[in-house]
């Protein structure tokens, strides 16, 4: 039975391709491929059609869907073309089989499902997995990236080290940032080491105790952990979760954080010219400005 | 075993090269405080750094080692803490509050220097 109702098929492909073609233009606008120029979707299309044929005529040739999902995927169509389409050809396939024979009672009816549906779950099975594969793929390559991202040391001094944040911290993460940041200790034998917090969004409890944490952790290991880039409503938050962070030092910036750094280390930023240091950059800057206007007349 | 410790000036430096067990550390506290009697030290560094494992009854005798030592008007500094260690101690929620530590050997006795005021 399932020979003859591929047979039918195969030999009248012309007429389902066009009831089919039809069906998916009807729906184009539901499916996001509406941005679609008309020329590629009709040809993709075509392609699609003759992917579906090609598979039932060689009872799942997996090479074509392989192909053919490739080039969708990478042309970033989504998924429910695929399967809007499958289901589109799996309705049509069955109201042909079923308009063009003589008598239909329940059991034909029921073989008509029976083999359409094996030739089409196949199909919708391997795109799927193809499609999901592909997605995976791409989720563990940005896991990767934002592994690497997630908590680099910058030794930006002797004796100084610096662990700017950006992003929302979670276990994982906060392990790694652990990990990254006594290791880092060790090898660049520091003794001052500034996390910066500026690019943290959100500061919550589990956070906070995350940099707790780290910052005792480095206290033991016997370095002094400065924490800066505290924002207003960071520093808001904090207070209002009742979290104590009174134990290890903070600096509203980067730069403040620096300075205190410094300190620790008894050192301190002096101008080459013998000028008192930093601060009044400012008034430099204005100074050099008037002599040079004066230098102009 | 008994864990060596050296006189040097008026400090007293301790190396732990080997896993402390409960008896040794028991043992160890012992020594260090009547050596600190003995030789009047103001200062004591313990040393970690070849010490990978610390559990909680060991953090304790240490911790206890730092009070009592303190106690007896000596100031003890532990230094080179191993970062696999540090993270086993602060998961086990032991956070050797009022321990002074330091980097290695050179910087513990560079804060045993400041601290003592010499």
């Amino acid at each position: 039975m399932d020979q003859k109702f591929k047979q039918l098929v195969l030999d009248n492909s012309d007429q389902i391709v066009e009831m089919w073609l039809k069906e998916v233009e009807s729906l184009k606008t539901e499916n996001y491929t509406s941005s679609i120029s008309d020329d590629l979707f009709e040809s993709t299309n075509r392609e699609f059609v003759n992917v579906i044929f090609t598979s039932v005529k060689d009872h799942g040739s997996t090479k074509v869907v392989e192909e053919f999902s490739e080039k969708i995927i990478n042309l970033g169509w989504p998924l429910s073309y695929i399967t809007d389409g499958l289901q589109a050809f799996r309705k049509v396939t069955i109201d042909y089989l079923l308009k063009n024979s003589d008598q239909v009672d329940s059991n034909y009816f029921s073989e008509v499902l029976e083999s359409v549906d094996r030739w089409v779950g196949p199909l919708i099975r391997q795109l799927v997995n193809e499609y999901s594969g592909s997605w995976e793929h791409i989720v563990s390559l940005q896991r990767v990236a934002l592994q690497e991202l997630s908590a680099p040391l910058i030794p930006v001094m002797d004796r100084i080290t610096i662990m700017p944040l950006i992003g929302t911290i979670d276990t994982e993460r906060a392990k790694l940032i652990m990990e990254n940041l006594l290791e880092g200790v060790i090898t660049h034998n520091a003794e001052v080491v500034l996390i910066d917090i500026t690019g943290v969004p959100v500061v919550d409890t589990m956070v906070a105790h995350h940099i707790i944490q780290a910052a005792e952790a480095v206290r033991l290991i016997g370095a002094t952990c400065i924490l800066v880039g505290i924002r207003p409503e960071i520093a808001q938050t904090i207070v209002n979760l009742g979290i104590d962070l009174g134990k290890f030092p903070t600096k509203s910036s980067l730069r403040k954080g620096f300075t205190s750094a410094l300190e620790i280390t008894n050192r301190k930023v002096i101008d080459v010219n013998g000028k008192s240091n930093t601060n009044d950059g400012n008034s430099d800057g204005i100074e050099s400005l008037i002599d040079a206007m004066k230098q102009g007349e | 075993m008994r864990i060596p410790i050296l006189k040097l000036h008026n400090y007293l430096l301790i190396s732990i090269q080997t896993e402390l067990d409960d008896n040794t550390a028991i043992q160890f506290q012992e020594d260090l405080l009547n050596k600190i009697h003995k030789s009047g030290s103001s200062g004591v560094v313990i040393d970690l750094t070849s010490v990978e494992i610390i559990d909680s009854f060991i953090a304790k005798v240490l911790g206890d080692v730092v009070t009592m030592a303190d106690l007896m008007g000596a100031k003890v500094v532990l230094t080179g803490i191993q970062p696999a260690v540090a993270m086993t101690l602060i998961d086990l929620g032991i956070h050797l509050q009022n321990v002074p530590t330091a980097l290695d050997l050179e910087q513990g006795l560079n804060k045993l220097h400041q601290e003592l005021g010499e």
